[in-house]
């Protein structure tokens, strides 16, 4: 597999290309669409990390990551997108007694991080 | 949970009724929800005569951005634009000529984007008119008859900003000032830094309920354990403090328990955060009249700006609320959320998680209304029974009323 996250973090390079996304919008699809066992992996995988993730994201300016950082920025997004459905709502794709979230329009969805 | 009454036969623990007798204490006729000739009383007697706020300055940065807003109810839409003297000016978007509209596109939200030239052109047969609504060009001029270019421009619409929101006044001689019409909330939030949160996730949704269902849901904290037992499990007191009221408006503040969350990524995006829904603590650059008493467990002041207006602010966020009525059940609803630019990758984190999550809540909010409207419309129940800590609600009907009753 190629290594396209840096290199303290390339055990999650295999979440990459389901999780790296750029718009809000990829990572709230993604997360409806993935399967309970596909988001408590990310999960599991992501929560150990973050601290550290974290501490290595903030040596460089936000919005000067390079490209590998990036991703790794993307995988952090995608991890504060599934939290709740983990952390909160017992695995649940969408929020529990909620409305149809695909009629919620995001106007800032599209925007990449 | 105490039964103790005090004089007027209430318990103890009822504050706003006493607080503000004039509110009354009698249930709500549900008809207000669901009668036509209410609802067109309210469009015409409300909604075309009261200041409304359409967008915020930073939407419209330069001269020559515009943005066109569909307002249904009264059947217009609004070309909000700011000129190269930079102001910013509202127009009905119909061409004098044929009544053609002359910036087209979806705007039911809110269309933006920048005009070419400094004026905008019908499509129709190209009348160009300048970014203050005055007629500039027609062609084959000579063919018409006594034109007065002068008499022909765009209509005008009264527009004014407070704090940076621009608000329009579809009366064509508003009674009030903006400020006059904002009043006393103009003095509670002055100092609030509107202007430098300009990291903004904005939602819209349609619900087919009237709009004071969806303004309802909003206007109290009885829900908080029950709707949002799911994303905010024991987060927020179930409880209104601090409210006021000021004529046509009010306010209250939510409180919430000053416990950290437990689990691993809530627990780091907390830590992380310096400004979350989800986190009380640094109160202190909050203008003096929002949460006065420096309570600890202070989470946020929640301002209603009549008719259809929330705005609810806290440290270093913000966020908005707004009901458009698209007919008499149906809702154009409008959350967005406002935060400081987040300035490293902790901040940026942290703030995606608080964001989602509150759109997640607000998900959990609109999950009832339709289902509420649905059933009102069966007819069986014909007044609404609201406790004293709805009593925001109690005051909407009220003012909501009082228009009506004006000639």
């Amino acid at each position: 597999m190629e290594n396209t996250l840096p290199e303290p973090f390339r055990e999650l390079e295999r979440f990459v290309p389901s999780w790296a996304l750029a718009a809000q919008n990829d990572r709230e699809a993604q997360r409806r669409h993935s399967t309970r066992d596909d988001r408590q992996a990310f999960y599991d995988a992501m929560a150990p990390r973050l601290p550290a993730i974290i501490e290595y994201l903030d040596r460089h300016a936000l919005d000067a990551l390079p490209a590998d950082a990036q991703r790794l920025m993307r995988l952090a997004l995608a991890a504060a997108e599934i939290a709740p459905t983990v952390e909160l709502y017992k695995g649940s794709a969408t929020v529990p007694f909620s409305f149809e979230e695909t009629r919620f329009i995001a106007v800032h969805g599209d925007r990449k991080d | 949970m105490s039964d103790a009454r005090n004089e007027n036969g209430m318990n103890e623990r009822v504050r706003w009724a006493r607080a503000f007798p004039e509110l009354g204490t009698a249930p709500i006729p549900t008809d207000r929800c669901l009668a036509p000739e209410y609802f067109a009383l309210e469009r015409d007697k409300i909604f075309k005569r009261v200041w409304l706020k359409v967008g915020r300055v930073e939407e419209l940065p330069q001269p020559r951005d515009y943005k066109v807003k569909r307002l249904e109810f009264a059947n217009t839409s609004i070309i909000l634009v700011r000129g190269e003297d930079g102001e910013i000016r509202g127009f009905h978007n119909i061409c004098s000529h044929r009544g053609n509209k002359v910036v087209w596109g979806d705007d039911t939200y809110g269309l933006r984007g920048t005009t070419r030239g400094k004026s905008f052109a019908c499509h129709f047969h190209g009348w160009v008119y300048g970014l203050k609504g005055d007629l500039i060009g027609v062609p084959q001029e000579e063919l018409f008859f006594g034109l007065d270019k002068c008499q022909n421009g765009l209509v005008p619409v009264a527009t004014d900003t407070w704090e940076g929101f621009i608000f329009i006044n579809l009366d064509p001689a508003p009674q009030q000032t903006l400020r006059e019409f904002v009043g006393e909330h103009a003095d509670r939030l002055g100092g609030f830094p509107f202007s430098e949160m300009t990291a903004v996730y904005d939602y819209y949704t349609i619900l087919n309920c009237n709009w004071k269902i969806a303004w309802d849901a909003f206007s109290e904290a009885y829900h908080v354990s029950t709707v949002h037992g799911g994303s905010f499990p024991g987060v927020f007191e179930a409880e209104v403090k601090q409210v006021g009221m000021y004529g046509i408006h009010h306010s209250g503040a939510a409180h919430q328990k000053p416990s950290p969350p437990s689990t691993p990524i809530a627990a780091l995006t907390y830590q992380l955060a310096t400004a979350s829904i989800a986190k009380p603590g640094f109160r202190s650059s909050l203008p003096p009249r929002i949460n006065p008493n420096r309570d600890a467990d202070f989470a946020f002041d929640q301002s209603a700006i009549f008719p259809n207006f929330l705005v609810h602010v806290t440290e270093g966020l913000y966020f908005t609320h707004q009901f458009w009525p698209l007919s008499g059940n149906k809702t154009l609803w409008e959350g967005i959320q406002y935060f400081m630019p987040a300035r490293n990758a902790g901040e940026r984190f942290s703030q995606e998680f608080g964001q989602v999550l509150q759109r997640n809540a607000w998900l959990e909010d609109t999950a009832t209304m339709e289902a509420t409207q649905a059933a009102l419309a069966s007819g069986v129940k014909k007044f609404f029974h609201f406790q004293d800590g709805e009593v925001m609600l109690r005051h909407n009907y009220q003012v909501i009323d009082e228009f009506i009753a004006r000639p």
